[in-house]
């Protein structure tokens, strides 16, 4: 971060309208992507006080290793709640993944194991999107119901014990996805990284995403834009399956073991981090950078805490007033966003320490 | 230049002064004067993004001024909350509806200040029913209290709208385009109501596009335009041809001449189409470079005739044919793969996309042609080209392509979203109410537009409203009545007497002309 302190600060907008009118981003907008991302530069720069541990090398690499999986899925729910939906199945689906990729793996190797992962996921997902677009239950209600039967048949399927991996097969290629560093970056965040920029793709740069933006925004519209319902739905579905799929591969192999019981609460965790990004849950916007940022910021705070001997109930607590911290300024953002109050309300705050500047 | 012809000595009930509103991007209002006196009606007009709907929302305390004051009876009226106009006596009746759809009329009418049971404080049903019932009687309607909002057409709901605004019982109600849903009948009426109001000396602020409304119910006016204030005067001293120029800035022809270039060669043909109980074998054909107008009181099924062609609403007998093939689609998607384009008559609720941008609205239709060839990724430049396009086009007045739609003047919107329905050229357009909400200036622009499209070879379907527009611009026009064909008009028989009698009565009238 900056350290020089004389640096005058960036001089002050003259009338709000000019700066959208030059069409200029606004503190607003930037608010909108930038914001948490902001707000996790601040914490980690804090770091050095509060937690010095936390910037050891080994560290740092256990936290984004930790991260993948959550941040994965996220990846996937952000196109679900761009949409004007959410997917609370997906705690099911990861300890259902899990469990059938573990019986894929030691009934074929590597290579089953890992179509096992992305077939199981995109199979759940197909499931909601049929019970949602077929039968047309609201998508809260479908996948709540589903919630639980993908974790039932995670049971069904572990009755005789969880499914583990043999400590023997440490060397095997699958287990390396989730312990190996490529030049010092555990792979599991590469594995997230490459998401996010695919993700990113396919809501900023493709048809379909924009397609999905559009449903989201307004459904009615949408239709008399020639867009399907179904279509998007079934998208967004599968896409959220395919990205439990992928983040249970770097979750299993970290973790060694599934049951039924796996990641229980996953699914709110999962939406938390989403919405802590910046998309609306009414639809029609979505922030794979905020996002992106959300889950770290949750995993780094996380770290920190577990570091400093915080007993876990009170991480909860924690994650909690984050969310609604972040909410509450988000909130405050829209009512007042009349004739740029958030502006200046936030300009006071960054100017005030400053001296005006003379010259 | 605003000479006011006022006579200064009763004080106004509501004065505004120097009145600036600023939003992002936009000085909505800029030291905008006007007042109200007691028992007077007050005609505000002027064109979309004039600052009418603006004005309105500071007084109904839904905006906050930037600068200037209001003063309400001589004391300061800074309204923070719509329930603060409420206890001051102003009631506002905006253009976009605030019902809830699955409460009853009567709750509605009654939302927030339904009158409780002594003991069982319980809604007292019987009294606002009652009370409703007396309202919907001073408007000469019959609307069932108890019905939900959701089953009643648009013109009920704005009749709901209006009661409610009564039954508060203010001193200023305050009317955004209170007939724009109106049938004819029920826009008489209202008329009425409001001399009924005047006459009980309360004050009535009403804005209306339509200038014939004006010089029928009016006191005074003032005319707006980009945020400003134009003048004032006694309607006496002023004539619908000044107004419209004040309005606008500049003389305009009333209508958009026509070309008249119809060729020869059908372009769709509906032979006894029918879907559910809205539509009833309607036949109509539409050739190359012509416009066919459809007209009919609200609710006579012409937005169904719009959506059975545009796949949205499935068709249930009868046949179709476009560009000589048999044609059948299954949903909007089928009907632009097939070339048509779609503008739907309800701007807010089925035409913006509220949450992405000026471009993004615009481009929503053409995504598959801005695709890179190879890496069949949306392309910035190829959006912006488009964008850019249009917006010249039809003269888009916005602060970029990365603008909200939301923040644009309604006449803009409406810009947008048939750019939208025109980007991917298609030889049909089906525009439903193009100019429904839209100042005359972007009015005349919209139907010069029309006009150039069927030079080129379109063919366009006008659903229209609005008589004068329908007339003015169609080559044909079908009349609908309950669901079925009841006219069909060319030549000199395209008169607004013959709409309204087939609309309206027994009569049917179809020309014979060589059609």
């Amino acid at each position: 971060m900056s350290t020089d302190t004389q640096t005058p600060k960036p001089a002050r907008s003259a009338p709000a309208s000019r700066a959208d009118r030059a069409g200029r981003p606004t503190l607003g907008k930037l608010w909108d992507t930038w914001g948490i991302t902001a707000i996790l530069a601040l914490l980690l720069a804090a770091t050095p006080l509060v937690a010095p541990d936390f910037l050891e090398f080994s560290n740092l690499q256990s936290v984004l290793r930790e991260s993948a999986y959550l941040g994965i899925v996220a990846a996937g729910m952000t196109f679900a709640i761009a949409s004007g939906a959410f997917d609370l199945s997906v705690g099911g689906q990861l300890a259902l993944v899990s469990v059938v990729t573990l019986i894929g793996y030691s009934a074929g190797g590597t290579a089953l194991a890992v179509a096992a992962a992305v077939a199981t996921g995109l199979a759940c997902g197909l499931v909601n999107a049929g019970l949602i677009t077929g039968l047309r239950v609201p998508p809260f209600v479908a996948t709540l119901g589903t919630l639980f039967v993908f974790r039932g048949v995670a049971y069904i399927l572990t009755q005789d014990g969880p499914k583990t991996l043999p400590y023997d097969q440490i060397g095997s290629p699958f287990v390396k996805i989730g312990g190996l560093n490529v030049a010092g970056i555990p792979l599991p965040f590469v594995i997230m990284l490459v998401v996010y920029g695919a993700a990113w793709l396919l809501l900023r740069r493709t048809a379909t995403g924009r397609r999905i933006l559009s449903y989201g925004s307004s459904p009615a519209a949408a239709r008399f834009c020639g867009i399907s319902e179904t279509r998007i739905r079934i998208f967004v579905f599968a896409l959220v399956g395919v990205s439990v799929g992928i983040a249970a591969l770097t979750y299993i192999t970290r973790v060694w073991t599934a049951d039924g019981s796996a990641q229980d609460g996953f699914e709110l965790k999962v939406i938390a981090a989403v919405v802590l990004g910046g998309t609306s849950l009414k639809g029609g916007k979505g922030t794979l950078i905020g996002t992106f940022s959300a889950v770290l910021l949750v995993s780094v705070l996380n770290d920190m805490l577990v570091s400093q001997g915080v007993p876990s109930a009170y991480q909860r607590i924690v994650l909690g007033c984050v969310l609604i911290v972040a909410l509450t300024i988000d909130g405050l953002r829209t009512r007042f966003a009349a004739p740029g109050s958030f502006r200046r309300a936030l300009s006071v705050l960054v100017q005030r320490p400053s001296p005006v500047d003379g010259a | 230049m605003t000479a006011d012809n006022t006579s200064p000595e009763d004080p106004p009930l509501l004065h505004v002064d120097r009145l600036t509103v600023e939003f992002p991007g936009v000085r909505a209002l800029d030291g905008v004067h006007f007042d109200v006196r007691g028992g007077e009606v007050h005609a505000l007009v002027g064109e979309n993004g004039a600052g009418k709907s603006t004005l309105l929302k500071v007084l109904g305390g839904l905006h906050r001024p930037s600068a200037g004051e209001v003063r309400l009876g001589g004391q300061p009226y800074r309204p923070r909350r719509p329930a603060d106009a409420l206890h001051a006596g102003i009631a506002v009746i905006y253009q976009e509806f605030n019902l809830y759809p699955d409460l009853t009329v009567a709750e509605n009418v009654y939302s927030g200040r339904e009158p409780y049971g002594r003991f069982s404080r319980g809604i007292r049903y019987a009294e606002i029913n009652r009370r409703s019932a007396e309202l919907f009687g001073i408007l000469g309607v019959h609307i069932d209290p108890a019905a939900t909002v959701d089953s009643l057409t648009v013109s009920e709901q704005q009749l709901v709208e209006i009661a409610k605004a009564l039954s508060v019982d203010g001193r200023i109600i305050v009317m955004d385009e209170p007939t724009a849903a109106l049938s004819a009948d029920e826009a008489t009426r209202l008329l009425d109501v409001v001399r009924r109001l005047r006459s009980e000396g309360r004050s009535v602020v009403y804005v209306s596009h339509r200038l014939d409304e004006v010089f029928a119910v009016a006191d005074r006016v003032t005319v707006l335009r980009d945020g400003r204030h134009v003048r004032t005067a006694a309607l006496a001293d002023t004539d619908p041809d000044e107004l419209v120029r004040l309005m606008v800035g500049r003389d305009i022809a009333a209508a958009a001449p026509r070309a008249g270039v119809a060729g020869d060669e059908v372009v769709l043909d509906l032979a006894g189409v029918s879907a559910g109980r809205q539509l009833r074998d309607v036949s109509l054909t539409v050739r190359a470079g012509e416009i066919v107008g459809i007209g009919g009181v609200a609710g006579a099924g012409q937005p169904e005739v719009s959506q059975v062609i545009f796949g949205a609403l499935p068709i249930t007998a009868g046949t179709m044919t476009f560009d000589g093939a048999p044609y059948r689609p299954g949903s909007p998607a089928d009907a632009m793969a097939a070339g048509i384009g779609f503008l739907h008559e309800d701007r807010k609720a089925a035409g913006l996309l509220p949450d992405l941008s000026v471009r993004d609205n615009l481009t929503i239709s053409v995504l598959g042609r801005l695709r890179h060839a190879l890496t069949r990724l949306l392309s910035p430049a190829a959006q912006a080209g488009v964008f850019a396009d249009y917006r010249n086009r039809l003269a888009i007045r916005t602060t970029g392509p990365d603008q909200l739609i939301g923040q644009l003047s309604g006449g803009n919107q409406q810009k947008v979203l048939l750019g939208r329905a025109l980007a991917p050229g298609g030889r049909l357009l089906i525009l439903n109410e193009p100019t429904r909400g839209v100042d005359i200036g972007a009015k005349f622009e919209i139907h010069q537009l029309i006009n150039e499209l069927t030079a080129d070879g379109a063919a366009v379907l006008m659903i229209s409203s609005d008589l004068p527009e329908l007339l003015g611009i169609s080559d044909r026009v079908y009349v609908l009545a309950g669901g079925q064909v009841v006219g069909h008009l060319t030549g000199a028989d395209l008169t607004e007497e013959n709409v309204i009698m087939c609309a309206t009565t027994e009569r049917r009238i179809f020309s014979p002309a060589g059609v």
